[in-house]
């Protein structure tokens, strides 16, 4: 499904990537781990295609595709998914406009018709009701003035309607109470499946009790310093990430 | 400074005296000498020209070149109604053509309690006496600037018009609508005044809609807006003229304390198109929202001039002004705010943004905030510029092309004023004529 090779990026004149190897197969989910500023979010927003890295090395493979080549919007419609961190507030569109925009543009990419009235609003109603969300929602402006919860269970929402291939969660979990963490959760186990593959990424092992890893990597200062299965995650929990970096220092 | 010009020919005193037996036949008889002052005030300055400060991005020449009617009896169907924008709306209607009030095309039947709408003819004389020319009046208050040569232009062909008044304490549910439509076979010259009183503790929305259904016009209109104590009015105003048009109007208001006023004031018409708002905030704890949404494409210019007199302490003002320009188009902001000295903790917030869909349109931006307090809070923020990046990755990285993306972005730059408004069918109309106007 997705192979990193060997990939470095920075920002402005600080490198922040520094040779992360990764491939992730037709279902399989893989969580990485990281202290704050590690460069977690830097590559969730390298693989959706943001601008603003510079990419100096390495590759990397989506579906057999040279991902870095493409612009974001293909990389949507090739069927990769980011659940964004901070969700961007656009006052003036609405959650349906954009959402329906969103769907007709990825099936006219696939030389599809766009999809018939009916059949949209049953297909979100159906997935605003598997992630909770109020109907009124829909007609209010994306994202604004919804609460923190709100906005990540709107990002799984989206990721339920477009029916991606490769889902990359940054930080779903953040900002979020229990309730709300499960409901993010069963959303993304729903979208489980042989076909489907996911990437965790997550500060805290909690989410990791509701959205089990197949795989789990700990990403430090722009590396992958260790991976591991569902078990690491907890190990990681109970003894945090000094530990990793006390281990790393001592194997050195 | 104001560069005094002196009178040549102008077409429009001319007009003026020409027009004075029709005038004095539909009107009452004191508004004679209301006109004659207001003509002595107008020829003093005439048509301002480049070098009138307050004017110099408004290109006004064909106002000096063409050849303007004044004139009622136009001959005009119901079902020209049907072509304009607004025409829908849920409201009690006024219909106006040429500035002649319409009382076939309009429809305003079972007038709540507490609402009263009259024409001058057949308004309460005190109520004219007392605030008709006082409200849109600068005279006496802080600031350079007064250029109000287009009100005393108005007033110089005062003749029909409209005062709506709501009473204390009475809510009035349904919108008042004043449909201001321009039909003719040539060039107009059009003068449509507005009279509103809102009474203590009450509230009210009022849309004033300027569309063309056929020909073109210059367009003069003045409103004059009184709130009361604690009353509150949503103030629409939407102009749509046709794109040889000139449109030069002044609203002006005055708040006495506690009273909300909101404005939303939407540009897509005119060849010159300018608006100029004067809030006079005469009482404490007052609010005031002035929000503008402005669309330019070829060669128009949509110039609007807002002023703020805060007079007193503890009053807030919001100010979002946003303008999408397109080809050779071009904007024009001027935000006058005046905190005087004895209106501490005034708190005025003004915003003003644009978008340049073009590299040969512009945008002329200028903040004037003038402060005599000292324990106040003023901001003013203008940017001119790009879509924002953060919005246009979101919608990419849901598949949404490039192109696709920006046209959203700029539509959704100015819906989000439009999508403040009160009435929502309104609001849907004007979203929808946002899109066309873009498309
Ligand atoms: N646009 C940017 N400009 C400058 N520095 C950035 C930018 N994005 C990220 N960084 C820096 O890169 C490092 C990694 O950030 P990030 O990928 O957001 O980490 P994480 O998501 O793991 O917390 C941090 O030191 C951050 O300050
Ligand atoms: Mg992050």
């Amino acid at each position: 499904m997705l192979k990193i090779t060997n990939l470095h990026a920075r920002v402005e004149e600080k490198e922040i990537l520094k040779g992360i190897n990764l491939i992730i197969n037709p279902g399989e989910v893989h969580a990485i781990m990281g202290p704050n500023g590690s460069g977690k979010s830097t590559l969730a927003s390298i693989l959706a295609g943001r601008s603003d890295y510079e990419v100096t090395e390495g590759s990397v493979e989506f579906l057999g595709k040279e991902l870095l080549e493409l612009d974001p919007e293909e990389r949507a419609a090739e069927g990769l998914f980011l659940a964004f961190q901070y969700p961007v507030e656009i006052p003036g569109v609405t959650n349906t406009y954009f959402l329906r925009s969103a769907v007709n543009s990825i099936r006219k990419y696939h030389g599809q018709d766009d999809i018939s009235a009916k059949d949209f609003l049953a297909l979100v109603k159906e997935k605003a009701n598997m992630m909770e969300l109020d109907a009124t929602m829909l007609s209010r402006s994306v994202n604004e003035s919804f609460s923190g919860g709100e906005k990540k269970r709107n990002e799984i929402f989206q990721m339920a309607v477009l029916d991606p291939k490769m889902c990359v969660l940054d930080e779903t979990d953040s900002g979020l109470d229990i309730d709300a963490l499960k409901i993010v959760a069963n959303g993304v186990n729903a979208l489980r499946g042989p076909d489907r593959s996911h990437l965790v990424i997550t500060h805290y092992q909690r989410l990791l009790d509701y959205i089990v890893p197949d795989f789990v990597h700990v990403l430090i200062e722009g590396r992958i310093v260790k991976s591991g299965g569902k078990e690491l995650a907890l190990e990681l929990e109970e003894k945090g990430y000094d530990f990793i970096k006390e281990e790393l220092l001592a194997g050195a | 400074m104001a560069v005094h010009t002196p009178p040549q020919t102008d077409q429009f005193v001319e007009l003026q005296a020409n027009s004075k037996a029709l005038l004095e036949g539909i009107s009452p008889s004191y508004f004679s000498e209301l006109r004659e002052a207001a003509i002595r005030e107008y020829t003093e300055f005439g048509l301002p020209t480049v070098r009138d400060e307050e004017f110099k991005y408004l290109p006004l020449h064909v106002l000096r070149e063409g050849k303007y009617r004044f004139g009622f009896g136009a001959h005009f169907e119901r079902s020209q109604l049907s072509t304009l924008t607004l025409a829908d709306t849920d409201a009690f209607s006024f219909v106006f053509v040429n500035g002649q009030f319409a009382p076939e095309a309009s429809s305003f039947e079972n007038l709540p309690d507490g609402l009263e709408v009259s024409t001058f003819e057949d308004a309460d004389p005190a109520v004219l006496t007392q605030h008709l020319s006082k409200i849109a009046s600068l005279k006496g208050r802080l600031g350079s600037t007064n250029d109000e040569r287009f009100v005393a232009l108005n007033t110089a062909f005062l003749g029909e018009g409209l005062v709506i008044q709501v009473s204390k304490n009475k809510t009035i549910e349904r919108p008042i609508h004043i449909l201001n439509v321009v039909s003719s076979d040539d060039a107009e010259f059009v003068a449509p005044r507005l009279l509103i009183t809102v009474g203590e503790n009450a509230e009210a929305t009022v849309i004033e809609s300027f569309e063309t259904s056929t020909g073109r016009a210059f367009t003069c209109p003045v409103t004059e807006i009184r709130l009361e104590k604690s009353a509150r009015l949503e103030h629409i105003k939407f102009q749509n003229e046709s794109l040889d048009s000139v449109h030069i109007a002044n609203i002006a208001v005055h708040q006495e304390e506690q009273s909300v006023f909101t404005s939303t004031n939407v540009n897509f018409g005119g060849h010159s198109a300018r608006n100029d708002i004067n809030v006079w905030l005469n009482g404490e704890y007052t609010e005031t929202w002035l929000n503008g949404a402005n669309v330019a494409t070829g060669t128009q210019v949509i110039d609007n001039h807002t002023r703020l007199d805060h007079a007193m302490p503890n009053c807030q003002s919001f100010e979002v002004y946003k303008t999408i320009l397109k080809d050779q188009s071009e904007g024009v902001f001027n935000g006058k705010i005046f905190v005087y000295e004895d209106a501490q903790k005034t708190d005025a917030k003004q915003t003003n943004q644009a978008i340049l869909l073009s590299p040969t349109a512009t945008m002329n931006t200028k903040p004037q905030l003038e402060i005599f307090a000292d324990d106040v809070k003023c901001t003013h923020g203008a940017t001119i510029g790009q879509l924002r990046e953060d919005a246009m990755f979101y919608l990419r990285a849901r598949g949404i092309e490039k192109s696709k993306a920006e046209a959203l972005l700029v539509y959704a730059f100015a819906a989000e004023v439009i999508e403040k408004i009160g009435p929502h069918d309104v609001r849907a109309s004007l979203e929808a004529a946002l899109f066309t106007k873009l498309a």
